[in-house]
């Protein structure tokens, strides 16, 4: 049985990159927020929900998953393709100092933004929490030689649209 | 080439991310502790059974809820397909004059005497078979069915 002092843990240690996954995911920072607070909820509904698992980020990541699906579904697609359309995409990144990496900062979020959605969640998973491939296809349902030339995709793409930036910053250190 | 795309990689790796809006804690933990403490009775009550039923077929169709659209279309598309062929069948038999008294009368007779004729001969054949197998012989005569 969960006791209140842990779903206070768990949003300490996982709240940040879940926040950060969801917006990656949904684009759009309120749907982000909701689906953050559907989690936390889910979990202290369900508190069962975590016995035996082992690896708590990465359980809660494939939650967070579900029910961003679920609730893109749910939601109407055609006002959300006039958001998607209309509106900047929200920063996944902190905000720099350094208006040049501010700059790279803010296209990195746009060229995420125009990946297919398998590939932007893989590269999210492999560069910002670290995963494996092996940890990764387990969260995705997919293999892991599908999460590694998914990665290996968006890396591409990624490298391509901001190798100008990227060169003319590395140059200019 | 690689080292380009391994820096590349490091690069990106060293953006932190961007932290969750500090106010959102509370709201979100207190949203969360409501609904530990609103008592699950009420929702299992009345609707358990079909919302358990409900998890259960979402757990299963879930993967790929395409495929099974697309099976289950299948499915009523043959259902359609099988119900429209059998339905003409009786409109065509209806549809179809009754025979004239005379006709059937004659039909009848027809096969009354077919009967008669398929049933004597019938009974003509085995009781033959019958007498040749069972016509009682002395052993010594028995013989020459061996020997023709």
């Amino acid at each position: 049985m969960q006791r209140p002092g842990d779903i206070e843990r768990l949003y300490d240690e996982h709240a940040s990159s879940l926040f950060a996954f969801l917006l990656n995911f949904t684009r759009n920072e309120s749907d982000a927020r909701d689906l953050l607070q559907e989690i936390f909820v889910k979990i202290s509904r369900e508190p069962q929900l975590l016995e035996n698992v082992q690896n708590e980020r990465a359980y809660l990541i494939r939650l967070a998953r579900n029910l961003a699906i679920d609730y893109m579904r749910r939601r109407d697609a055609r006002e959300r393709a006039k958001e998607n359309v209309a509106a900047e995409p929200p920063a996944i990144f902190a905000l720099a100092g350094d208006p040049d990496e501010e700059l790279f900062r803010r296209e990195l979020t746009l060229a995420l933004k125009d990946l297919p959605e398998e590939q932007g969640t893989v590269a999210y998973l492999k560069l910002w929490e670290g995963l494996t491939f092996e940890e990764i296809a387990e969260i995705l349902e997919i293999s892991p030689n599908t999460a590694a030339s998914r990665y290996r995709y968006a890396i591409d793409k990624l490298r391509e649209r901001l190798r100008p930036l990227y060169k003319e910053i590395t140059n200019t250190r | 080439m690689n080292e380009e795309i391994e820096s590349f990689e490091k690069r990106l790796k060293r953006m932190p991310l961007r932290q969750v809006p500090a106010e959102w804690r509370e709201e979100i933990l207190s949203a969360a502790a409501k609904a530990h403490s609103v008592p699950r009775a009420a929702a299992v009550s009345g609707n358990s059974f079909l919302s358990g039923l409900n998890r259960r077929l979402a757990a299963i169709l879930w993967p790929h809820p395409v495929a099974w659209g697309a099976l289950a279309a299948i499915w009523i598309l043959i259902f359609a397909m099988n119900f429209s062929v059998r339905d003409k069948t009786p409109v065509v038999a209806e549809q179809s004059n009754v025979p004239p008294p005379e006709m059937v009368a004659e039909l009848q007779a027809q096969r009354r005497l077919y009967a008669e004729l398929i049933g004597s001969s019938q009974n003509d054949s085995s009781d033959v078979d019958r007498q040749k197998r069972f016509v009682p012989r002395p052993r010594s005569e028995r013989t020459w069915l061996l020997t023709a």
